[in-house]
């Protein structure tokens, strides 16, 4: 299953590490060129000749199957074209750079690119993707936060493909109806710690100095989308963040761990059946489902597992996922756009979403079909409903690290939230402001 | 290559057939080797400029221009932009702080455990040779897996340092280690001090099999106590390897990353941040190369003033 940028850490590292354990090393790393022009090179060919295209995409185990499955249905469909699969590390951060590599090179390969939700608007903006504009596609069909990653300085620059989402996991068995509110999540957990003494706490989320306390920070009711950047100080987001800090500090729900955990140290706790809340991502709701040699794999949970939006003042979800795009440069566009249209068809995206348990970007996958295979389906909806993207901008990786640290500072008790917010605020809005007017 | 070329054409056997008798002779000789020797490390020169001289004139160059990649349009020479950011932003002093905090502390420690089990090992004992390979094995760890497992032994609730603590009755047994300022230090400190102490040793070690037992026999016989013959002949002859250890260990204590970046990510909010951390947080984050250039700029120039100062205080002689 694929997570997210924050898994890419360890392997990040040994790029970093060679890079800062010599200062003067860090310099080599980076060349200093720009992207490419982003005018079509080379002549097109015709979506009906006999071409090759190339499709550069993540995934291994499950995940991989479905993809060659789905390339070899597509060949069938469309006998001219050949797909030849491009794997990219299945770790985020080193395929980004792959990509990257590509596209900085100038080629004309791979022709069709999987790109995580937050790379789109970096990729648009060094002219690297082709605009898919004119060809009309049809956004309304998949859900509207996801299609907004796609989206830069007007024009459609990448399609969904699969969606991925932050909510909050509740057992059943112990909670009898998902929270409405924060304050009924907290009495909620609390009742449910003190009734079963096998409970570690009452809410777990990824707390660490990371990616994934950026999501949390989010799915729980932050606004930190482009536009609520020029200023992050607002009531909504002291709220959000006031509460991550007093489930720990005084309410107690959540472990003092938590401020080191990501999401395989609260997928942990969720399985092992040690909290009746877990915030985390749809791939848990398979594995609290699945099973090995007949059996449940995580008794714990297996049966007893809900999944919500976060119950926050207008309930919203972090947005995580894949988009598909089009390479600049690719002479074989119209076959390209051919590929994608298939992949975002209904029957692709229920085949992978059984296969592979990678949740479908389009609305209309979500049909009996899909439900009978897999009925969690049903309830996950609910969730991607209700996705907001983190902020759709080329600065994003700074912007992130600047909320990473203030979101630190104020669970380890350093500093008050609402100081936290204010400090952090002219320098989120400086760089929002730097991205927005190039 | 290059190298081959100029070891090659002004070969040693042509140049003295050509050269005068006589008094002139040596001299010419003496311009053979020079030049044979400068055959000689031409590939290492090579090496050297590639990968040393280019990245950090490149660096300085970065360092007086706007250059990040995310912000094409805004590119160019910046004059001193850079480095008054350095000092007017909130994140490079600070750094500065913990950094050379962490060097003073981590070698401190280091050089006093290092040079004890130096000297354990330099005993001679049953079963030497297993324990002193035992020793050694931490430093044979990458520390990208040492601070893994750090981690996960500091982790509250699975970790094996609680753990200990709660089974001993000790105090500190619900400590949230990489939480809080001071604890997180510590745990650095550790991991930190469990990685490199046995470099310290393995490096004193064979400084003191260097120094010839007979000086030690002749202390005995003398009536020296243990502690005077350890002031007057080991420190003092120990001190070229002590020098060696202490250089090395400063300078890479003082762009420590990998523990940073794995154990705490600079937090908690920015306590444990460090230069090196920072630095890969310009270039590799922000992709920032002017500010990021800056930030090594300043690193190398902090590490030329410790590699002076040692240098001073050691008096080393320069061979002619």
């Amino acid at each position: 299953m694929k997570l997210w940028p924050g898994n890419g850490r360890r392997q990040a590292l040994a790029v970093a590490s060679a890079c800062a354990v010599a200062a003067l090393g860090v310099a080599a790393c980076g060349s200093s060129s720009g992207g490419g022009s982003g005018t079509s090179a080379g002549k097109q060919v015709a979506a009906s000749a006999k071409q090759t295209i190339v499709f550069a995409t993540q995934g291994l185990g499950g995940e991989g199957t479905a993809t060659k499955a789905a390339v070899a249905a597509f060949e069938k469909i469309h006998p001219n074209i050949k797909v030849q699969i491009l794997s990219l590390s299945p770790t985020s951060d080193v395929a980004l750079e792959q990509l990257q590599h590509y596209f900085i090179a100038g080629s004309a390969t791979p022709d069709v690119i999987t790109t995580d939700v937050t790379w789109p608007a970096t990729f648009a903006r060094s002219g690297w993707l082709d605009n898919l504009s004119s060809l009309h596609p049809d956004t309304t069909a998949f859900f509207a936060g996801q299609v907004a990653t796609g989206q830069f300085n007007g024009g459609t620059y990448a399609m969904p493909w699969f969606i991925n989402a932050e909510g909050l996991y509740y057992r059943t068995d112990l909670v009898k109806t998902p929270p409405t509110s924060v304050s009924q999540l907290v009495s909620d957990a609390r009742t449910a710690m003190a009734r079963d003494k096998s409970l570690k706490e009452g809410l777990a989320f990824e707390g660490a100095e990371y990616e994934g306390a950026v999501t949390a920070f989010q799915s729980m009711g932050a606004q930190i989308s482009l536009k609520d950047l020029s200023n992050i100080a607002t009531p909504a987001n002291t709220t959000a963040l006031n509460f991550m800090s007093s489930a720990i500090h005084s309410y107690k729900i959540a472990p003092s761990a938590v401020t080191g955990w990501e999401e395989s140290n609260v997928q942990a706790a969720w399985l092992s059946g040690q909290t009746p809340f877990a915030l985390n991502w749809p791939y848990i709701y398979q594995l609290s489902e699945s099973k090995t040699g007949g059996k449940a794999a995580y008794p714990a949970v297996a049966g007893k597992t809900g999944w919500v939006p976060f119950p926050s003042a207008t309930p919203q979800s972090s947005l995580g996922g894949d988009d598909l795009a089009i390479n600049a440069r690719s002479t074989h566009k119209a076959a390209a756009w051919e590929f994608i249209q298939y992949l975002d068809s209904a029957s692709a995206q229920d085949t992978r979403a059984i296969n592979a348990g990678d949740p479908p970007s389009l609305k209309s996958a979500y049909n009996s079909a899909l439900y009978a295979a897999a009925p969690y389906y049903k309830q996950e909806q609910a969730v991607y409903n209700v996705v907001v993207p983190r902020p759709v901008t080329p600065v994003y990786p700074s912007i992130s690290s600047q909320l990473q640290t203030m979101i630190s500072s104020v669970l380890s008790g350093q500093s008050p939230a609402a100081a936290a917010l204010k400090g952090a605020a002219p320098t989120v809005q400086q760089l929002y402001q730097t991205a927005s007017t190039g | 290559m290059t190298v081959s070329k100029t070891a090659t054409s002004p070969g040693p056997r042509t140049a003295r057939a050509g050269g005068p008798p006589g008094g002139g002779y040596g001299r010419s000789l003496l311009a053979q080797d020079r030049r044979f020797g400068y055959a000689l490390i031409a590939p290492v020169l090579i090496v050297l400029l590639a990968i040393t001289a280019y990245p950090l004139v490149y660096n300085v160059w970065n360092s007086f221009h706007h250059d990040n990649l995310l912000i094409p349009y805004l590119r160019g020479f910046s004059g001193l932009t850079n480095y008054k950011e350095l000092f007017t932003n909130d994140q490079f002093l600070p750094a500065l702080v913990h950094t050379v905090g962490f060097t003073v502390v981590s070698v401190a420690i280091e050089t006093v455990i290092g040079l004890s089990l130096a000297v354990a090992l330099n005993k001679r004992f049953r079963g030497r040779g297993i324990v002193r390979a035992a020793i050694f094995i931490p430093w044979a760890v990458p520390t990208v897996v040492s601070a893994e497992l750090w981690r996960s032994m500091f982790d509250p609730q699975q970790g094996f340092v609680n753990y200990l603590l709660s089974s001993l009755h000790l105090p500190l047994a619900h400590t949230t280690w990489l939480d809080g300022t001071w604890t997180a230090w510590t745990a650095i400190l550790i991991a930190d001090a469990w990685r490199n102490t046995p470099f310290v040793a393995i490096v004193l070690l064979a400084g003191l099999q260097a120094i010839p037992s007979d000086i030690y026999e002749a202390a005995r016989i003398d009536g020296a106590s243990a502690w005077r013959t350890f002031r007057k002949i080991t420190l003092p002859l120990l001190k070229p390897a002590l020098m060696v250890a202490l250089i090395f260990r400063t300078l890479q204590s003082f762009l420590v990353f990998d523990v940073v970046y794995i154990m705490t990510s600079g937090g908690p909010g920015t306590a444990t941040n460090v230069l090196a951390y920072l630095d890969w947080k310009a270039f590799l984050v922000a992709t920032d190369f002017g500010y990021g250039g800056a930030v090594s700029v300043a690193l190398v120039a902090f590490a030329l003033i410790i590699a002076g100062i040692y240098t001073r205080v050691f008096r080393i002689e320069q061979p002619a």
